[in-house]
């Protein structure tokens, strides 16, 4: 672990001990990582095929390769906190040319799921979460498209959870389950009072 | 056990496949042992293997069990038992204590079971009398964590092998004489030194080539790492030897169609493809005076079909009758068949040398020799299959060999280095390692392709040697420079400017009106990704098996691994023997070797297949089937089950029984498991032995 | 023209809720194809691959069967027009028949609502059904047509979640999959008489995927207008999809990235089935092109 200096403030953080130590690495978080996102970072080579095919690197800090880099070795906090970790498209271009058969995307993927059980979450993915626990859709009917609905011979209310409501208390049995609305719920008022 | 009756002694088959010589006296009864049943006594003994063994079990409780054991009447431990002083405590004992029969619980018979036997017979004991416990690999081993499972499964071992040992007979080896000529498939550098080391030891040597010279892929490269020398220099002059030589036998456009026969007598068809013209030896042959191919190129010149050069990567024409390249051996022309639309033109112009004959066929030319080698090289991976790259959609990325045939004065642009869109010369050029090697994606080859890396900083070097200003990009994982002088190369290539990008391709655009490409890559060392313009990319694919490798292998009863690479006997201490007796290999067949190892391998597997031709005949495990003609009912269904054709029906006192060649039986036991009768007895596996093995774990203790 | 396969039409949420002219679209020119498409009573959100997957993969795998089993209940297979729904709906279905881990634990949250995943169905996207010889295939679309789109030249976006990742993908044969410089898109475009357009990046990905969008709004527009860059570069009349959620990051972003970029582009962005329905004489009211955030006039103007 870092040692810590126990200097004033600005210099502690300035001359922080940069040192990786062997018990930085956690194994099990490997395993963890492995066991969700069903593939195995822990073959990588470091080659960078996946970083040259990301259509984030070129305009960000965000390396898929550390990523993979960081389930390898084990180091969960510097992986989970890192912001860059929610710069992921999902395009899966990395996944289709890794030449060690390791899908990055899905690492990254289990990497999140890892984070928001440490609260650790973009609100924009939460809201995703309520409005489909209200409406069933992510992206819900609003009146403008209703009227243009009607316009093309159609129902305002398209044939889904919008028409059938009655499918919504199933859905919301669904996210209760995992208590994912209540976290969202919880972790929006947090963040935004 | 049934009683038999003395077997005749077995009569000597035609003569012709197997001439058997006995060097010891024919058992007098099959299966018949009264003194070892009478009196068997066993001796025992267990090895630590260091802590191999001693580590994961009980030794003092599997030598104390030993002892209870019928028919043992020593038991003795020690150390390292295939060591000298361990091989002493079994010569020792034997003499001391009478044994009939002598058990080593130790590793696997693969590994020490000849160490054993000639300690038994050191020990003035028949080899045979020897049987071992494999008490390392399939116990200790694997039962590492479990000590109370190890000891008991080590005793259960030797009570078998014990149950065994009782009823082990004397066997004498049989010796067969071995012909004295040697084959060798496939005329690369690998094949054509194999072949000239045996030429040389005095052997008679078939070259067999099936395309239409010899030369390989050496002949299509222009320098050699670290060298620089360049390949036709070294190599001409090896195919000019080869052709020469007295004891070689070439035979170039021509495969092998079956093998028979086994160590000392492989009785090999060789299918001499219709090339449709005659050498002059031919032309003479056949009366024509003055007559058949001299090479003097009259018929290409006037062929009017006209067809990508494969020599050259397809980057030059040739016609239907072609030479591949001027510094062709032989010197002789060939049709392609498949192309050629019998215009006669070539006929006609060819004139009274007579030597073209659009109607000839395949011939089929059988041959005897005693060991062969394989040497059937490799392919290149069919790397377009990497669509990211865009081989085979971007006219300027090519691949490595068709960077040599560029770069060589004798190519199809006369050495001058240009890129195939514009036939401008390039002045960035990116060159890609592991296209299609270290690839664990099923679309791709798991293995390192080995002499990539090297060969990419060989051009990397011929680039800015002949071009200056000219800016080469080696895009590489790690850089293997690990032979002789080869560390020095890379040094030294870096030292001339070749700029090292630690990151591999992920994929590459071409710009539609310049052609020129874009590469796209992480340089994982500045930890940025990078896009870089370029004027031609050089993919160094992977290497594979050549096409028909695995017809070939079959004919030859060699296996291959999960890769497709031809499998040796052993990866470190026979690396060019194969699983099947008098059959080796030599270079790349094998897996990736660059030219000084592929040279290497060749001698390695010509001194190994000269041995036993030097020999003069080679010992031949006596494993084989017997039968016992009082049983044989002569219904022959063994004969056809056989997959060694070592069985046939004969006539003997006026009926039909089965008879063995032994040397061709391989004591599979297939039709000893099979006969119906139970007439076929399977020397050293005999139907009592196994019976008693299998007691002996049945009824555990109490037999 | 009598339908012959017949498919629950699972909608998502964009298309109809955003683009309701590829819904109506899709329906019709279906049809004209000899598809019929059922209403899915009772669908969600599929659950959006790249929030719900980010969130926690369970519940992905739990809401997305939920989507499937309605289908099961009408035992009939689903077909879809959206990458992303792809991703979820045909993903989650693979995933869940050959993992019976994964199966059990879907199930055991199922009960809860009465519903069992049992994996009868399978699940396609309205683009592979029409290229599919043995359903649609390019030479009935190519018949189809009444209005060819003639004169018009026009780029493809692929987008992401139907083709790859290549290994896990089942859509049609090898080179149909390529997912490096695949063709068949452009085929289907030529089908209806327009002018398939090449353009550098064509492969690459709109942006808004994975929740970044919504997390990073400019780093996504950023994606996208390298791609617009490219398109310019080439001169297209339009931009056609698959998959209403890279329509929205194309056609909305291209207003947002007038906000907050200071470039204009004014590139129409269509869904093939938008497309196909003006070529099937479809007129821009059946089809709400006014909708659209960019407008679709100039290139209506040449084609109509």
């Amino acid at each position: 672990m870092a040692r810590i200096k126990g200097y004033p403030e600005a210099l502690e953080t300035k001359l922080r001990d940069r040192y990786m130590y062997g018990e930085d690495a956690h194994p099990e978080f490997t395993d963890t990582v492995e066991k969700i996102s069903m593939t195995i970072p822990h073959m990588c080579y470091q080659c960078g095929t996946c970083t040259a095919s990301c259509p984030s690197a070129p305009r960000s800090s965000y390396r898929i390769r550390k990523f993979v880099r960081r389930a390898l070795l084990g180091l969960e906090t510097e992986a989970l906190t890192d912001p860059d970790l929610w710069l992921c498209t999902t395009c899966y271009s990395c996944t289709d040319r890794c030449p060690r058969d390791i899908a990055p995307t899905d690492v990254i993927m289990a990497m999140r799921n890892l984070a928001f059980k440490r609260d650790i979450i973009p609100v924009n993915f939460l809201k995703t979460v309520q409005a489909i626990y209200t409406t069933g859709h992510g992206v819900p009917n609003n009146d403008v498209n209703r009227a243009a609905r009607v316009k093309l011979g159609m129902d305002a209310d398209p044939p889904t959870t919008h028409t059938y409501k009655e499918f919504i208390p199933g859905i919301q049995k669904i996210l209760d389950y995992y208590k994912l609305k209540a976290n969202a719920d919880r972790i929006v008022k947090e963040r935004e009072g | 056990m049934a009683e038999r009756k003395t077997k005749k002694e077995t009569a000597s088959t035609k003569g012709t496949t197997a001439a058997v010589k006995k060097q010891a006296p024919a058992k007098a009864a099959i299966g018949e042992q009264p003194e070892a049943k009478k009196e068997a006594r066993v001796g025992v003994f267990i090895c630590h293997c260091g802590t191999n063994i001693a580590g994961s079990m009980d030794i003092t409780a599997v030598q104390d069990y030993a002892k209870t054991i019928p028919n043992v009447a020593y038991v003795d431990n020690y150390k390292y038992m295939c060591s000298m002083p361990g091989q002493a405590v079994i010569n020792k004992a034997i003499a001391d204590n009478k044994l009939t029969g002598v058990v080593v619980a130790a590793c696997s018979p693969r590994l020490h079971e000849p160490t054993f036997r000639t300690a038994t017979k050191e020990g003035g004991l028949n080899p045979f009398r020897f049987e071992m416990a494999n008490i390392r690999e399939q116990n200790s081993w694997v039962h590492m964590h479990d000590q109370e499972g190890a000891t008991e499964k080590a005793k259960d071992a030797i009570r078998i092998a014990v149950a065994k040992a009782t009823l082990l007979e004397d066997l004498f080896p049989k010796s067969v004489p071995v012909e004295k000529a040697a084959m060798v498939v496939g005329a690369g550098i690998a094949g054509m030194q194999a072949a000239l080391d045996l030429a040389n030891a005095g052997i008679k040597t078939y070259l067999i080539e099936k395309t239409p010279t010899i030369g390989g892929r050496m002949s299509q490269l222009d320098k050699t790492f670290p060298t620089l020398d360049c390949s036709q220099c070294i190599l001409t002059p090896k195919m000019v030897d080869v052709g020469r030589s007295e004891n070689i036998e070439l035979m170039t456009y021509s495969e092998v169609e079956s093998v028979e026969g086994y160590i000392g007598n492989f009785d090999v068809t060789i299918r001499k493809k219709a090339r449709g013209v005659l050498s002059m030896e031919e032309g003479e042959a056949m009366g024509i005076v003055g007559g058949g191919c001299n090479g003097c190129g009259d018929c290409e010149a006037v062929c009017p079909v006209v067809l990508p050069n494969t020599f050259e990567e397809g980057m030059k024409p040739r016609k239907a009758i072609y030479i591949q390249h001027p510094q062709v051996v032989p010197l002789l022309y060939t049709i392609d068949f498949e192309s050629c639309i019998k215009c006669d033109l070539c006929v006609k112009i060819c004139g009274e040398k007579k030597a073209i004959d659009l109607n000839q066929k395949d011939e089929f030319v059988k041959v005897k020799v005693g060991t062969a080698i394989l040497a059937t090289g490799y392919d290149m991976f069919p790397v377009e299959n990497k669509t990211e790259w865009g081989y085979k959609r971007f006219e300027n990325v090519i691949t490595s060999l068709e960077f040599e045939r560029l770069i060589c004065a004798s190519g199809p642009t006369g050495g001058h280095m240009v890129r195939p869109s514009d036939g401008v010369a390039p002045k960035r050029v990116a060159f890609l390692l592991c296209a299609g090697s270290r690839d664990n994606t099923g679309n791709g080859k798991p293995y390192c392709s080995r002499f990539c890396c090297m060969y990419s900083l060989k051009h990397a070097h011929q680039l800015i040697e002949k071009m200056p200003g000219v800016q080469p990009y080696i895009f590489y994982m790690d850089i293997r420079s690990f032979g002789k002088m080869y560390e020095e190369f890379y040094y030294r290539i870096q030292d001339e400017g070749a700029k090292f990008i630690r990151g591999r391709v992920s994929n590459i655009l071409e710009d539609p009106v310049s052609k020129n490409l874009m590469v796209f890559a992480d340089d994982t060392l500045l930890d940025r990704p990078m896009k870089l313009e370029v004027d031609l990319v050089v993919l160094a694919a992977a290497v594979q098996p050549a096409a028909d490798t695995n017809r070939t292998r079959k004919l030859f009863g060699v296996s291959c691994s999960m890769d497709g690479w031809l499998l040796e006997a052993h990866p470190k201490l026979n690396p060019c023997g194969t699983t099947t007796a008098g059959v080796f290999l030599a270079g790349v067949c094998q897996g990736p070797k660059d030219i000084p190892d592929t040279v290497a391998s060749a001698e390695g597997a010509a001194s190994a297949a000269s041995i036993p031709i030097h020999v003069g005949h080679v010992e031949l495990e006596p494993y084989f089937a017997q039968c016992i003609d009082e049983k044989c009912a002569g219904c022959g269904m063994c004969v056809n089950l056989c997959p060694y054709s070592a069985l046939a029906l004969v006539e003997k006192d006026g009926r039909k029984v089965m008879q063995v060649t032994e040397a061709k039986c391989k004591g599979c036991g297939t039709c000893g498991g099979f006969c119906p009768g139970g007439a076929i007895w399977m020397n050293h596996f005999a139907t009592p032995q196994i019976i008693a093995q299998i007691d002996a774990f049945l009824l555990g203790g109490e037999q | 023209m009598e339908a012959k396969h017949k498919y629950a039409f699972y909608l998502g949420c964009i298309a109809p809720n955003r683009y309701p002219g590829s819904e109506a679209a899709a329906i019709k020119t279906s049809r004209k194809l000899g598809i019929e498409l059922v209403p899915l009573k009772g669908a969600s959100c599929c659950p959006a691959p790249g929030a719900f997957g980010s969130i926690d993969l369970n519940v992905w795998y739990a809401m997305a069967a939920r989507n499937l089993v309605l289908a099961e209940q009408m035992k009939i297979d689903i077909a879809l027009l959206c990458n992303g729904c792809y991703k979820s709906i045909w993903e989650v279905n693979h995933k869940l028949k050959h993992n019976d881990e994964l199966r059990d634990g879907v199930n055991e949250v199922l009960k809860t609502i009465d519903m069992e995943y049992k994996g009868s169905i399978n699940v396609f996207h309205l683009a592979e059904l029409l290229y599919d010889k043995n359903i649609v295939g390019v030479d009935k679309v190519r018949d189809s047509v009444t209005n060819p789109l003639t004169g018009a030249r026009i780029a493809v976006h692929y987008g992401c979640h139907l083709i790859k990742p290549r290994k896990d993908r089942e859509f049609g044969a090898t080179e149909i999959l390529d997912t490096e410089a695949p063709t068949w898109m452009e085929e289907l475009v030529g089908a209806l008489g327009a002018t398939p357009v090449e353009y550098r990046q064509k492969m690459q990905c709109c942006g808004a995927g994975g929740g970044v969008r919504g997390y990073d709004i400019v780093h996504a527009l950023d994606i996208a207008n390298e791609k617009l860059i490219n398109l310019q570069e080439v001169g297209v009349d339009a931009l056609t999809d698959i998959c209403p959620f890279c329509q929205l990051q194309f056609d909305r972003g291209q207003i947002e990235i007038e906000e907050k970029f200071g470039v204009k582009y004014n590139l129409p962005v269509l869904h093939y089935c938008e497309l196909l329905g003006l070529a099937q004489g479809m007129s821009p009211q059946d089809l709400a092109l006014d909708l659209h955030a960019i407008s679709c006039e100039p290139f209506l103007q040449k084609v109509l």
